[in-house]
């Protein structure tokens, strides 16, 4: 049946925001990505040496008692600290949020760090933040050119009432707003729903910018039809806008003329 | 949730996320240890031997170093005595000589009778040295804690285990 469901509480934002996470490297390296895990390294590193650090100064403690140890232990304490404030400079400074880093088979380098926002609205669902930044890769004139894509979602758009995580709609988000991954996976592109406004998929900057920015074409009963029909339905029964909920669950492309 | 931990980085994390919990909460001990110089810088009452003063379950901050003036009689100090680990809280009653060699005699508030009993076969009196710690400062009740914890070990494991899983399974 369906690979990855997860299902989660729709009222638990950091659940959220962590299966939604989850999902990106299962996403991109599925596309052929190749993930770099320099940052989670250096992480473990620096947890793994201080707690390192504290263990060796428990045991001479404990074997050889206080007085005898007292300039080691001093020592062990000074230097925990260091490596604890270096591993919270880490996470603050240089990982801040990051989820995702990884090479496009096409050459870009992509980081993808993402941000749970509480809906200002009263009744909203919370938002997802995500900020991709593409380093151009081959067949960029001159410097690389740095792209950075700052885009806020809905996490209704793919977790349906019942907490239930919906791929196909994740990953055309995805899709629509990056266009490194885009490229790769034109299928999610192409599926997307259109918007009531535009006649063609967002291939310019200002058109990204209107789709990243207007609301949810998926409807909850969509998402629920998707949930339960991940295996082989198409995302492309989508409807093409939010004002006609009921027609979709028949199934069949429909397009407005 | 639980399915996530199939990724080793992400579980390696996790581990570590309740690593360094237990890790920094030894070093902050630790490092009280060192600034305090003393082998246990916080105690609990475990008797009413020092009543009106301090009850069974007060928790003592020691202070070990003797920077402005030598330990003299009146203050109330911690010491283990010869060969046994518990710490016995009393207030020093008599003092003969001076420096770190001096002999001083503790006496509970609340006992009849001197310490010499509970000294070490042949120990007749406290030297410097026999101190961890003179008391700076108490917190009532909160050493109770410890008291259960002493009382009924197998407390400890479940608290930790609860501890463990929380952290675990939570990834905020």
């Amino acid at each position: 049946m369906a690979a990855a469901q997860e299902k989660i509480t729709v009222y638990n934002v950091a659940d959220l925001k962590n299966t939604s996470d989850d999902a990106i490297p299962n996403y991109l390296n599925s596309l052929k990505f190749t993930q770099s895990h320099r940052l989670t390294d250096v992480r473990l590193a620096l947890g793994y040496s201080a707690f390192a650090v504290a263990a060796a100064c428990f045991l001479w403690d404990y074997k050889l008692g206080f007085e005898s140890t007292k300039w080691a232990t001093a020592a062990a304490v000074i230097v925990y600290m260091v490596l604890n404030g270096a591993l919270t400079f880490w996470l603050l400074a240089v990982e801040k949020g990051t989820v995702y880093v990884g090479r496009a088979p096409t050459g870009e380098t992509v980081r993808i760090a993402t941000a749970s926002e509480r809906q200002a609205a009263k009744g909203q669902a919370p938002q997802y933040r995500v900020t991709a930044q593409v380093e151009g890769g081959a067949g960029v004139k001159g410097k690389a050119a740095v792209e950075k894509l700052v885009f806020t979602r809905s996490f209704a758009e793919w977790f349906d009432e019942a907490g239930n995580f919906v791929t196909p709609p994740f990953q055309s988000m995805l899709a629509r707003a990056v266009p490194v991954v885009g490229k790769l996976d034109p299928k999610r592109v192409a599926a997307a729903p259109a918007e009531a406004e535009q006649k063609t998929l967002p291939a310019t900057a200002s058109q990204r910018k209107e789709a990243a920015s207007s609301s949810s074409s998926y409807t909850p009963e969509l998402l629920d039809a998707l949930a339960k029909n991940l295996s082989g339905a198409t995302p492309a029964e989508a409807a093409s806008s939010s004002a006609e909920p009921g027609s979709t669950k028949k199934g069949g492309k429909r397009r407005k003329a | 949730m639980l399915s996530s931990l199939g990724n080793p980085r992400q579980a390696a994390a996790q581990l570590m996320n309740f690593g360094l919990i237990l890790s920094t909460a030894f070093m902050l001990w630790k490092g009280l240890s060192v600034i305090t110089d003393s082998p246990s810088p916080i105690v609990v009452v475990l008797s009413g031997s020092m009543e009106p003063a301090f009850q069974r379950g007060d928790l003592l901050l020691l202070w070990n170093r003797n920077l402005f003036s030598e330990t003299s009689v009146g203050e109330i100090v911690v010491y283990n005595v010869k060969e046994k680990d518990i710490p016995i809280v009393h207030r020093v009653v008599r003092k003969f000589g001076s420096g770190p060699n001096a002999k001083l005699l503790t006496k509970g508030d609340n006992n009849l009778s001197d310490d010499t009993e509970l000294y070490a076969r042949g120990q007749d009196y406290l030297v410097r040295k026999d101190i961890i710690g003179s008391v700076q400062g108490f917190i009532p009740f909160v050493g109770y804690v410890t008291i259960m914890l002493a009382e009924h070990p197998w407390l400890k494991t479940v608290m930790l285990g609860i501890m463990g899983l929380v952290v675990v399974l939570q990834r905020e």
